[in-house]
């Protein structure tokens, strides 16, 4: 079996590279793929959608139909690490642990014990006997969350203009609460946003894209033709297509960040939510 | 109003997919009437389509206002509404008749489940509606990302098969965006159409050459031809049957759509039947999928299991019939994409609602059934004649279509695959009537026999109605069938072919 899996790798490889061959040369600039459309989107972007990055128009507008449906995409991971991993049953384990934070010392509360208030400040629940507590990494990421989160949203509003956009944004302002899911622990971070916060923006963020271009509809013109949206936006109808592509990228954004979340609560703690990784 | 159905289709199920998933963390209670009231108004959608097709010709609608080949268009032909009605009314009586189990196989988990549901039916339409090799990428992967988790719960092995399909479908779904690629290189644009105008001046670019091969073979993995069959009995046997219930009936035969979607309107007819010399070894190799996945059926001991190798087998008839070539061949692989869409939601509804009120589905188990379960009983025979493809059943008519194919062709082996596959499924099917019929009930739980094993015991209203609608639209698709072929596929098919 082993054998006939190498074989047709080799044979799948080899053909691949044979055919590969007959490529055009990198940056050619007579292959057909920069003569038939190509000019088009590069002479025409600014007068359809008065947005300087090409890409950022391809992406949300010429093509922005697949685009949201790579957002549903994402939606739809979330939600299956969900479906899949996600274990509602409670699963309280004979025995709590407490770390007592002014001293650092871990308690052991056996079933039946006495235990601490729910918001206390002295102590922390953490569910296995030695768990790292650092001073240096709370704070450290405590300062880097805030700027990073600053630069999600500067990321997200210049995609216009600059590389950037929904994805990218919304990748990073994922990974600043993940980052505070790590440097603390995850019953924490579930805390201050919970599996149901992340589950909701997930979907309202795909459904601003789809929303945004079933309102074009119901606007009379064809799904996600953002033009029909220019007397909502008191603008031309380049300005409402530019507008309407900012519309989808915050849609994206929070479609991306909160699936990345969600992913990330139900992958670290094996469905269970509780100290994580 | 109408110009606006062919988004309507698709973007109502999207929506609906997305409130309920909110609505399964606000108010659980509202997920299944949005889940029904979402899939009937697209069922709604595609009825309309399908009737502006044949009263006006193929829709097209242009996603965003940008015509093809900058943007993205949706076409809707003769070749895709039959089967968007298809979809859409599958995934309809399957969510009725499934809604019992999946209460009890997910509970606090219903929402999720209804919304991958529909994304899945959004990811089957969207392969069907669009006219974009790109777009139909995209869809393809939205329905295969929801199939892998919805398959993925099930008894204790459907985790690691839907492990498996995700491996394999993933290569495949690769596969098929490698051959887009490929196409893009060469030509510069990702409209079917307007690749389709390109093919003649391409008939010796190697690239054309072997993004048809990769493309094919992404698909025959995705719609499971044998050899590469391998991941689909373990995924459709061993998870719940309100997921195999949707997911056995459309995945293979919209990964068959799909490949005679690109065959005749990107690859164009004229480059794969005249200028390749590939399609009779294709037609061998679904002669061996026909022959292998009837007799793998005949070794298996349990009705799931038999029934996903039946779907190995069926998948060789309508792979066989297109690359046939003909009009006969290609007609009945069509009209088979219908009819076996049709046969498998009855045969896997009517196993659902055996193994949810057996709890097991082994032969062994089947015993007496008739008595016990006569109305799911019925619905099954029904499934089963049209499987064998005995008259007034649709089974028959795509059958005889496809054997008339054959015969034009001088394929004769196709021809012989046919008629021993059909009477090899008759011996499965009359053997399981033996069981069924002829053994007394054993009660698993009761080994003495007592009197009251032997009472009727049937599977609730919601499963046992949506049941008997496919078993009568078994024969209403095969009484019609002249018509769906005259006055729908016909046109379908290029005009060049004979």
């Amino acid at each position: 079996m082993k054998i006939t899996g190498l074989v047709t790798v080799i044979i799948c490889g080899a053909l691949l590279i044979f055919y590969a061959m007959d490529f055009p040369d990198f940056g050619d600039g007579t292959s057909p793929a920069s003569t038939y459309l190509s000019p088009y989107f590069i002479e025409h972007t600014i007068e359809d959608a008065n947005v300087p990055n090409i890409v950022t128009t391809v992406l949300a507008d010429y093509r922005g139909y697949d685009t949201m449906y790579e957002t549903t995409v994402v939606f739809t991971a979330g939600l299956a690490c969900f479906f899949l991993l996600r274990r509602k049953e409670s699963q309280n384990p004979p025995a709590r642990f407490y770390r007592h934070t002014p001293t650092g010392i871990t308690l052991r509360i056996e079933e039946g014990g006495k235990l601490p208030a729910e918001g206390s400040k002295v102590f922390m629940r953490i569910d296995s006997l030695w768990a790292p507590d650092s001073l240096i990494i709370k704070n450290t990421c405590r300062l880097v969350i805030a700027f990073i989160q600053l630069f999600a949203l500067y990321v997200v509003a210049h995609g216009h203009h600059s590389p950037g956009g929904g994805f990218q944004g919304g990748v990073l302002l994922g990974s600043s609460i993940i980052l505070f899911a790590i440097s603390n622990d995850l019953r924490r971070s579930i805390k201050r946003f919970n599996e149901k916060t992340s589950a909701i923006l997930g979907a309202l963020g795909v459904l601003l894209y789809a929303g945004t271009g079933f309102l074009c509809l119901l606007l009379g013109a064809h799904f996600l033709n953002y033009k029909a949206l220019a007397p909502i936006f008191r603008s031309t109808a380049a300005m409402a297509r530019s507008h309407g592509i900012l519309c989808v990228e915050i849609g994206v954004a929070f479609a991306v960040m909160a699936v990345m979340i969600w992913i990330y609560y139900n992958l670290s703690s094996a469905g269970k939510h509780d100290e994580g990784l | 109003m109408v110009q606006q159905l062919p988004a309507l289709l698709i973007i109502v199920p999207l929506l609906t997919a997305l409130v309920v998933a909110m609505a399964s963390w606000i108010s659980p209670r509202l997920c299944l009437p949005l889940t029904f009231s979402g899939l009937a108004l697209s069922l709604a959608a595609s009825i309309g389509v399908l009737m502006e097709v044949i009263a006006h010709g193929p829709v097209t609608y242009t996603m965003g206002g940008w015509n093809a080949p900058m943007g993205i268009v949706y076409v809707i032909d003769y070749l895709s509404s039959p089967i968007l009605v298809v979809i859409t009314s599958v995934a309809i009586l399957n969510l009725i008749s499934a809604r019992k189990s999946v209460e009890e196989s997910f509970p606090g988990k219903t929402g999720a489940f209804y919304s991958l549901y529909i994304l899945f039916t959004t990811g089957m339409i969207g392969i069907v509606a669009t006219g974009d090799a790109f777009n139909l990428y995209v869809l393809l992967e939205i329905a295969a990302l929801t199939g892998y988790s919805l398959i993925g719960l099930g008894n204790d092995r459907a985790p690691l098969a839907s492990l498996n399909y995700l491996f394999i479908g993933t290569i495949g779904a690769s596969f098929y965006l490698l051959g887009v690629g490929y196409l893009y290189i060469a030509t510069g644009t990702l409209n079917m159409a307007d690749l389709a105008r390109f093919m003649p001046q391409m008939a010796d670019n190697s690239m054309v050459l072997f993004a048809f091969i990769i493309c094919m073979t992404g698909l025959f993995i995705k719609m499971a031809l044998f050899p590469m069959h391998g991941w689909l009995p373990n995924a459709y046997s061993f998870s719940s049957t309100a997921a195999t219930g949707v997911i056995a009936p459309l995945t293979t035969k919209v990964m068959i759509y799909a490949m005679i979607r690109v065959g005749l309107y990107v690859f164009t007819p004229a480059y794969i039947f005249n200028t390749l010399h590939m399609s009779k070894a294709i037609v061998w190799v679904a002669i061996a999928a026909i022959v292998m996945g009837s007799l793998l059926a005949l070794a298996q001991k349990s009705l799931l299991k038999m029934l996903t190798y039946i779907i190995v087998a069926e998948v060789g008839y309508m792979v066989g019939g297109f690359f046939l070539g003909n009009r006969m061949g290609i007609t009945g692989a069509t009209l088979h994409i219908i009819n076996d869409a049709a046969m498998t939601l009855c045969l896997f509804m009517a196993a659902g609602a055996i193994s949810y009120k057996l709890k097991d589905d082994s032969f062994a188990s089947m015993k007496g059934l008739f008595r016990k379960m006569p109305v799911t009983m019925i619905g099954f025979g029904a499934g089963a004649l049209a499987v064998i493809g005995i008259p007034p059943t649709c089974g028959f008519f795509s059958k005889w279509y496809l054997i008339t194919g054959g015969m034009e062709a001088g394929q004769y082996g196709f021809v012989a695959a046919l008629l021993f596959s059909s009477l090899v499924n008759a011996v499965l099917f009359f053997r399981i009537f033996e069981i069924a019929h002829f053994e007394p009930f054993a009660d698993p739980h009761d080994h003495h026999h007592h009197g009251h094993s032997e009472t009727v015991n049937e599977a609730p209203l919601s499963m046992v109605v949506p049941l008997l609608v496919v078993a009568a639209a078994l024969i209403v698709l095969g009484i019609y069938s002249g018509d769906i072929v005259t006055k729908i596929i016909q046109s379908a098919i290029p005009a060049g072919i004979v």
